[in-house]
């Protein structure tokens, strides 16, 4: 996916508010037909790159491109190349789903019978049809996000920006909307540019996934090339009665342990086989005074990646964005 | 041409999204209409303040002493409790056109034989012309007049001997305008201030405040669509309203109904102009506001800068000199006293012509003011 003419170019995109640059020195480029993913906790500053690119907030340096167009001199060019979805649903509760998708089409001057069976379509396309004519207040979370994708869609943009397209609603309808991107992905070709918190739709959807963190791009690759930065193939997760010292150094010598990484009362080792060295660890544990509580064994994923690089888990937030990140997390309606 | 058949869809757009939105609220609907009749009740009710600075239009064709003697205490007046300030005309015609166009609230004219039929008893007479459109200084003046007049004869003439009672003689230019009725132009301009600060900018707020505006910025809508746009729904929504207010006002206070259409048309041409002077003006100014709350706090303030010295319930010349200035760049003050000549007085085009001028100017300022000082950024 290197060749090809690109989607989005970036190039040393910064913004600050005050002093702190909240999205710093962010370069990188995304072809056409990619699905190109944004991996960070909250507060990383993917709505506010996503914002930026979406001509919404001025960038303080730096500049980027959008299907070639600049993103503040030809803001109005850019919007006509795409659609986005922002994090916050934004649709109207007091219109009903047909009227909200006729209306945003009015804004791109698509003539009336062109807007009737497109939308008709669309409705189709996200199971919508049955409820078209009932208010946006009494739809749930997801049916919400898949009227908003509907909507989205409504004037075949070039690339699809999508800010935190799932959190927020519940397992089923996540999966709902999964199935939906892949599908409306077949259907046209479009770049998809998707920001997540969610490794597994990181993992499930993105060709390419940029990691960030504080503003930064830490690593950016397909998620193979990212796992293979990585020591070890498997990673075995415990949960302890209680994590001491002790029991976290004895675990680190044992020979076939690639990494370790504690958090809490729980503790990830990287190995090689996940299934041969279980038994080890456990007696390792046992002999240091230690009690297991639950133990796993799993490939490793791009939540591994992310510990890697930047020694945190992705919800290890310091005391004071565990509030954000509680306001993030799934909620059967959705916001 | 596929621009302009572009942009009239866009800007639909955002007038059927704000008219559906509108629909679905009809309580709003109902207080829109009932809030300004429940104001003219009250209003109509309890209202009664005293009046200063009425410009009295003096023409003296008597130079015998006892026209002099009703000048002067018509001056001590003037200085006293200031109900009315003296202005000399130089003849009864300019004095009378004076009232007519609202330069004074009335005219006194003393005819040549004053003094003389005063000395000799033989029933003298001074004429005052009153502007009783506007009923309460109307009744001040003439109550002013009265007591200047009639205090030259008890100085002058035994209590007892009434003989000659000085006539003051009414001369009405324009039919009983009773204070309730005098209220209904103003209860208008209240609805449709009402109007303006639930429509027009206040929709774009609350869709920054809910989070909605994000996806709308995010279209090819430009500024003046979104501007434009919404200052034409609110100004449908809350012409339409303005009319019924009217209609009511008018029904219930029992005003005659003006003859020709050149005057509900002058009527219909001013609450449009002045509805866009509001909306343009409350969008200029909150068109950045980030919480409602700020509408709500910004929108009591605006009335009351606009609406009291506004001449709808007291007039403006009573008013101290800066707020009369105040009401020399109020769009309400310019409605209020052109919607009142039209209702009351029958103006035509002619005499309402400026009223309109500054209405539409001032729309145009602070509309180009609203779309230059929008934000299509976050
Ligand atoms: N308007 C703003 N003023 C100040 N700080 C902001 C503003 N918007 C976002 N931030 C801060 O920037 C950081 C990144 O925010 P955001 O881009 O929303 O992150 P993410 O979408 O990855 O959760 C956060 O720490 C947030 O508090
Ligand atoms: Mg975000």
């Amino acid at each position: 996916m290197t060749e090809g003419r690109k989607a989005v170019q970036v190039s040393g995109i910064t913004k600050k508010y005050g002093e702190a640059a909240v999205v710093d020195n962010v370069a990188f480029e995304v072809c056409e037909g990619e699905i190109f993913g944004f991996l960070g906790p909250n507060g990383a500053g993917k709505t506010t790159l996503v914002r930026m690119l979406t001509t919404l907030i001025v960038p303080t340096r730096g500049s980027a491109k959008i299907a070639g167009f600049d993103v503040v001199r030809e803001a109005g060019a850019v919007r006509r190349q795409i659609g986005v979805i922002p994090q916050a649903m934004t649709s109207d509760t007091d219109l009903t789903g047909y009227e909200n998708i006729d209306i945003y089409a009015r804004f791109y001057g698509i003539p009336a019978r062109e807007r009737k069976e497109r939308i008709q379509y669309l409705l189709e396309t996200v199971g919508l049809a049955a409820r078209a004519n009932d208010l946006v207040a009494a739809y749930s979370g997801g049916m919400r996000r898949r009227l908003e994708i509907a909507r989205v869609l409504m004037h075949r943009p070039k690339i699809l920006f999508l800010d935190e397209p799932t959190s927020g609603l519940d397992p089923q309808s996540r999966r709902a909307v999964w199935e939906l991107l892949d599908k409306i992905r077949q259907e046209d070709t479009m770049t998809l540019f998707l920001t997540t918190h969610y490794m597994e739709e990181a993992e499930a959807l993105c060709t390419r996934v940029a990691i960030i963190d504080a503003g930064k791009i830490v690593i950016l690759g397909s998620p193979q090339e990212l796992k293979q930065h990585l020591p070890g193939k498997d990673v075995i997760s415990l949960t302890l009665e209680k994590l001491s010292d002790a029991i976290g150094d004895s675990v680190k010598n044992l020979p076939f342990a690639h990494q370790v990484f504690a958090e809490d009362n729980s503790i990830r080792v990287a190995v090689d086989m996940g299934a041969r060295d279980l038994p080890a660890i456990m007696e390792v544990i046992r002999s240091a005074g230690g009690k297991v509580l639950s133990a796993t064994v799993h490939e490793q994923s791009l939540e591994d990646v992310f510990i890697y690089f930047t020694g945190r888990s992705i919800r290890d937030e310091g005391p004071k964005k565990v509030s954000l990140l509680s306001a993030g997390m799934p909620r059967r309606t959705g916001g | 041409m596929n621009g302009l058949r572009e942009t009239a869809l866009r800007l639909s757009a955002v007038v059927d999204r704000d008219w559906k939105k509108f629909r679905r609220n009809p309580v709003v609907i109902a207080m829109s209409v009932l809030m300004p009749i429940i104001y003219l009740m009250i209003l109509g009710n309890s209202f009664q303040g005293k009046l200063r600075g009425l410009p009295l239009a003096v023409v003296n064709q008597d130079s015998g002493p006892y026209s002099r003697s009703v000048l002067d205490n018509l001056r001590a007046i003037a200085a006293g409790p200031r109900t009315l300030v003296i202005r000399a005309a130089t003849d009864e015609a300019a004095a009378v056109a004076g009232v007519r166009n609202g330069i004074y609230k009335a005219a006194l004219v003393i005819p040549p034989d004053f003094s003389k039929k005063v000395v000799l008893k033989a029933g003298p007479e001074v004429g005052l012309f009153l502007d009783n459109t506007d009923g309460i200084s109307a009744q001040a003046l003439r109550g002013a007049v009265n007591g200047a007049v009639g205090a030259i004869a008890s100085d002058y003439v035994p209590i007892r001997e009434r003989a000659y009672e000085i006539h003051l003689r009414d001369n009405n230019l324009y039919r009983q305008v009773d204070y309730f009725q005098s209220l209904v132009p103003g209860v208008v301009i209240m609805s449709i201030f009402l109007g303006a600060m639930t429509t027009g900018v206040f929709n774009i707020v609350m869709d920054r405040f809910v989070g909605v505006e994000e996806a709308y910025l995010l279209t090819p809508l430009t500024k003046t669509d979104i501007v434009a746009g919404l200052i034409i729904s609110g100004l449908s929504i809350t012409t339409a309203v303005a009319v019924l207010v009217l209609a009511a006002g008018v029904a219930i206070t029992g005003i005659p109904l003006p003859g020709s259409v050149e005057q509900y048309a002058l009527m219909l041409l001013l609450i449009v102009l002045a509805t866009l002077s509001l909306l343009s003006l409350m969008f200029a100014i909150l068109g950045r506001a980030r919480h409602p709350r700020i509408v709500g706090v910004m929108s009591g303030f605006l009335n009351v800068i606009l609406f009291f010295p506004s001449g709808a319930m007291y007039p403006v010349a009573s008013l101290p000199g800066w707020l009369r200035g105040l009401a020399r760049i109020n769009p309400e003050a310019y409605a209020v006293s052109a919607l009142k000549a039209v209702l009351f007085k029958g103006a035509h085009l002619a005499t309402v012509w400026g009223d309109i001028a500054f209405l539409a100017a001032f729309t145009a300022v602070m509309m180009t003011a609203a779309i230059v000082l929008f934000k299509r950024t976050l």
